[in-house]
C-alpha cells in the first residue's frame, strides 16, 4: 500500500464527502427551523438534476443561467411542497410530517418515473467541469472542486442569513417558539415559506451538481443521497449547519477509506458501514457532534 | 339520483363490455416491475411484449382468437411478485410471462409451475431457472453461463488477456452467477483472476475500488465487470477517466445506451460485453422489430428487454398455435418442442435437459463511441 494510494483514497473520501455536505446542509437548515425531518429533500436534488438536463440539454442555456434557473426552480418545488404538503399539518406532532415527507418522497419518486420513465439519462456538464487535474499521484476532477467550493460558500452564507439578517432572526425566532414568534409581528407563514425556498434552493442546486458528477440521472436518484445527507446531518448534529458539512464529510471519507482499506469482499458492504455507525454516534453522543443538548429529535 | 343511474349504466356497460371480451380473448399474465428500482429493466418489456400481441392481433391473434397481454406491476417487490402471480392466475391466464431479473422469477413462476400454467421469462439469465422452479418454467434468453463463456472465451483468446480483475454487483443473483461462470471459464482457459472486488446495485461512487485496481500488481490485462445497466455507464466513466485503459469487458449488463452516453466518445472505448443478438444486428427480424416498435412509441427500443418482452410473446404464442388449446399441459409440451423459433433475439431450440435454450451469443465492442458486432458465439450442447 503505497502513500500516493492512500492519499488518493483520501481525496476521493473528500469528495465524495463534499457532494454528502451539499445535500445535507438543506436537509439540517430545514429541520434547524421548524423541526421537520424532511425525507424528501433528496427527491428534490432529483427534481433539480432534471431540471439542469431540461435547460442545459434540451433548451440549451449557458450555464450560468441554467445554475440561477435551477436555483429559483428549486425554490418554487420548496415553496409547492410547504404549501400543499406541511403547511396544512402545520402543529400537528413531529412524528406527522416526518412520515409525510417519507410518502411524498414516494409519490415523487414515482411520479418521476411515470412521467420521464425509469430509464437513466445520460447528461453532460460543458467540458471544462470534466478536466482532469493531476497532482503528484493524485488526480480528480474540476466539478469536484467546484462541488467543495459550493459546498463552503453556501455554508457560509446560509449561516450569514440566519445570523445577520432580519429574515434570519425570523428564522431562528420561529425556531425557539412559533406562538411567541408570531405574537412579536413575525410573519411565520412568510418565514417559514421562504426557509423551504432556502432548502428547495440548496437541494436542486446539489442536483445539478450531482448531474455533473456522475453523469447519469434516474427518477430515483434522490432516495440515497437523502438517506446519507440525513445520516450526515445527524452525525453532525441536527441544525447544525457546520455540523452537516462535517458530517457529510466524515460519512464520505468513512465510506471510502472503509473500502479502500478493508479486504474487498466487504467493499459491497459500505452502506451498512455508514448506517452502523450512524448508531454508534447516536448512542455515545445523542445529539451529534455539534448538536445542543436540549433539542428534541426524531 | 341522476347520478346514480349514471353509474349504473356505466357499470352495467363494463361488466357487459368485459364479459364480451373475456369470451374472445386468450389472456396472458405479464408480471414487471413497472415501478420502482427494477422499472428501467422492466417497464421496457412490457412494452415489447404488448407490441408484439398488438402485431399479432392485426394479423386475426391466436387460435382464431385475440392475444391480450395484462400487465401487473409488482413494484420491485418480491411479495407483490408472489401476490401478482396468484391474482394473473385467478384472472385465468393461459400463461405468464415476466422480469428480467432472477430473484423476482422466483419470487413468482413457483405459483404457475403449482397451477401448471407455463412461465416464460423474457429476461432473466440463471441457468438453473428451470431446475430450481420446475417443467413449466421456460427462458426466453440463453443462460448466463453461456454469455459469461463466450465472453471470457474472447477476453482469453481474442484480446489475449492472461491475468485479470474481477468487480462483482454483490446484490443480485444475476450478478453473482455471472462473475462465477466467468471465473470459472476464464480459470479452465489458463487465465488467472489477480483481484475480486466488488459494489451494490445503486452505488454511484467507484473511486475507492477504481484507486484499488490501479494499484494492483501485477497490471492486470482486463477488468471484469459484472453490472446491470444503471452501473455500467458509470463505472466505464469513473475508469477511464482516472486515466486507466485496460480493456473493460462484461455481460448483457452492458447492452446499453448508457455504456456510450454516460462516459461519451471519447471515453467510451474498449469495452467489449456479451449480449443477446440484437444490437447492431441486421436480420429481418431485428429491423422489423425496431420499426414497428418506433411506430408504436415513438422512440427506438430502451434496451436488449423489449426485444426479449417480444420474443416472450412469440414463443407463447408459436406454443398456442401448436398445441392447438390453451391446456396448460398441451401448452407446456408445446414450448418444450420448440424448435428453430426466429425470435428477434436470435433462433430458439430448447433442445438441452436443463431447459435452457440454445441460443446465439453476440460479442459487441464499443470504439469511440460507437457498438460493433465483432462475432456471434454458439454454445456446445
Amino acid at each position: 500500500m503505497s502513500g500516493g494510494y492512500i492519499l488518493q483514497q483520501l481525496v476521493n473520501g473528500l469528495i465524495l464527502g463534499s457532494m454528502y455536505a451539499l445535500i445535507a446542509i438543506g436537509f439540517t437548515m430545514i429541520y434547524g427551523i421548524i423541526r421537520l425531518i424532511n425525507f424528501a429533500h433528496g427527491d428534490v436534488v432529483m427534481i433539480g438534476s432534471f431540471m439542469t438536463l431540461a435547460f442545459l440539454q434540451a433548451l440549451g442555456w449557458p450555464f450560468y443561467l441554467v445554475a440561477l434557473a435551477v436555483m429559483v426552480g428549486g425554490a418554487l418545488v420548496g415553496v409547492a411542497i410547504e404549501r400543499s404538503v406541511f403547511r396544512p399539518m402545520r402543529g400537528a406532532p413531529q412524528v406527522t410530517g416526518f412520515i409525510a415527507s417519507l410518502a411524498l418522497s414516494i409519490m415523487i419518486q414515482n411520479m418521476g418515473i411515470l412521467l420521464l420513465t425509469a430509464q437513466p439519462r445520460n447528461f453532460s456538464f460543458p467540458d471544462i467541469f470534466q478536466q482532469v487535474i493531476t497532482l503528484g499521484a493524485v488526480s480528480f476532477r474540476m466539478v469536484d472542486l467546484v462541488i467543495m467550493l459550493t459546498a463552503w460558500i453556501l455554508m457560509i452564507g446560509l449561516i450569514l442569513l440566519v445570523k445577520m439578517t432580519r429574515l434570519g432572526v425570523g428564522m431562528r425566532a420561529t425556531a425557539e417558539n412559533l406562538e411567541v414568534a408570531r405574537l412579536m409581528g413575525i410573519n411565520i407563514n412568510r418565514t417559514i415559506m421562504a426557509t423551504f425556498a432556502i432548502g428547495g434552493s440548496l437541494a436542486a442546486t446539489a442536483g445539478l451538481m450531482y448531474g455533473g458528477k456522475f453523469g447519469q440521472i434516474d427518477p430515483l436518484l434522490g432516495f440515497v443521497p437523502g438517506l446519507k445527507s440525513f445520516v450526515a446531518a445527524v452525525v453532525g448534529g441536527v441544525g447544525s449547519i457546520a455540523g452537516a458539512i462535517c458530517g457529510g464529510y466524515i460519512i464520505g471519507m468513512a465510506e471510502v477509506l472503509f473500502v479502500g482499506f478493508l479486504p474487498p469482499i466487504y467493499s459491497a458492504y459500505r452502506d451498512a458501514f455508514v448506517f452502523g455507525l450512524l448508531i454508534l454516534i447516536l448512542l455515545f453522543m445523542p445529539n451529534g457532534l455539534f448538536g445542543k443538548k436540549s433539542e428534541d429529535r426524531a | 339520483m341522476w347520478r346514480k343511474t349514471c353509474l349504473s349504466i356505466i357499470l352495467a356497460v363494463s361488466v357487459l363490455a368485459g364479459q364480451a371480451q373475456a369470451a374472445e380473448t386468450i389472456k396472458l399474465g405479464a408480471l414487471y416491475n413497472l415501478t420502482g428500482g427494477m422499472s428501467s429493466i422492466d417497464a421496457p418489456a412490457l412494452r415489447g411484449a404488448k407490441l408484439k400481441a398488438q402485431l399479432l392481433n392485426e394479423q386475426g391473434g391466436v387460435l382464431g382468437k385475440q392475444l391480450e397481454v395484462i400487465g401487473y406491476d409488482t413494484k420491485t417487490d418480491q411479495k407483490a411478485a408472489a401476490t401478482q402471480a396468484k391474482k394473473a392466475l385467478s384472472d385465468g391466464v393461459v400463461a405468464g410471462l415476466g422480469y428480467g431479473d432472477t430473484t423476482f422469477v422466483m419470487a413468482a413462476a413457483p405459483a404457475f409451475q403449482a397451477k401448471g400454467v407455463p412461465f416464460v421469462t423474457s429476461g432473466a439469465t440463471h441457468p438453473e431457472l428451470p431446475k430450481w422452479v420446475g417443467d413449466y418454467m421456460f427462458m426466453a434468453p440463453f443462460g448466463d453461463d453461456d454469455q459469461s463463456y463466450a465472453i471470457a472465451d474472447y477476453t482469453y483468446k481474442v484480446l489475449g488477456a492472461r491475468q485479470v480483475v474481477v468487480w462483482t454487483d454483490n446484490s443480485m443473483d444475476f450478478t453473482k452467477a455471472l462473475s462465477k461462470f466467468f471465473k470459472e471459464r476464464f480459470q479452465e482457459l489458463g487465465g488467472e483472476i489477480i483481484l475480486e472486488d466488488f459494489f451494490m446495485m445503486g452505488d454511484k461512487d467507484f473511486s475507492a475500488q477504481i484507486a484499488r485496481l490501479k494499484n494492483t500488481s501485477p497490471k492486470p490485462d482486463a477488468v471484469f465487470i459484472s453490472a446491470i445497466p444503471n452501473e455500467a455507464g458509470l463505472t466505464v466513466k469513473q475508469i477511464r477517466e482516472s486515466g486507466l485503459d485496460l480493456p473493460i469487458v462484461s455481460g448483457d449488463g452492458f447492452d446499453t445506451e448508457l455504456v456510450t452516453s454516460v462516459p461519451g466518445p471519447e471515453l467510451a472505448n474498449d469495452v467489449y460485453f456479451s449480449t443477446h443478438t440484437y444490437r447492431g444486428d441486421d436480420r429481418p427480424e431485428v429491423l422489423n422489430f425496431i420499426e414497428e416498435y418506433n411506430k408504436a412509441y415513438g422512440r427506438d427500443p430502451e434496451n436488449a428487454f423489449c426485444p426479449l418482452g417480444f420474443d416472450a410473446v412469440g414463443l407463447i404464442a408459436d406454443a398456442l398455435e401448436r398445441a392447438g388449446s390453451t391446456d396448460g399441459e398441451a401448452l407446456r409440451d408445446a414450448l418444450a418442442n420448440t424448435k428453430g423459433y426466429q425470435a428477434v433475439t436470435g433462433e430458439i431450440t430448447y433442445a438441452r435437459p436443463s431447459g435452457v435454450p440454445v441460443k446465439g451469443v453476440s460479442i459487441i465492442s464499443v470504439h469511440d463511441g460507437k457498438y460493433n458486432v465483432e462475432k456471434v458465439w454458439y454454445p456446445e450442447y
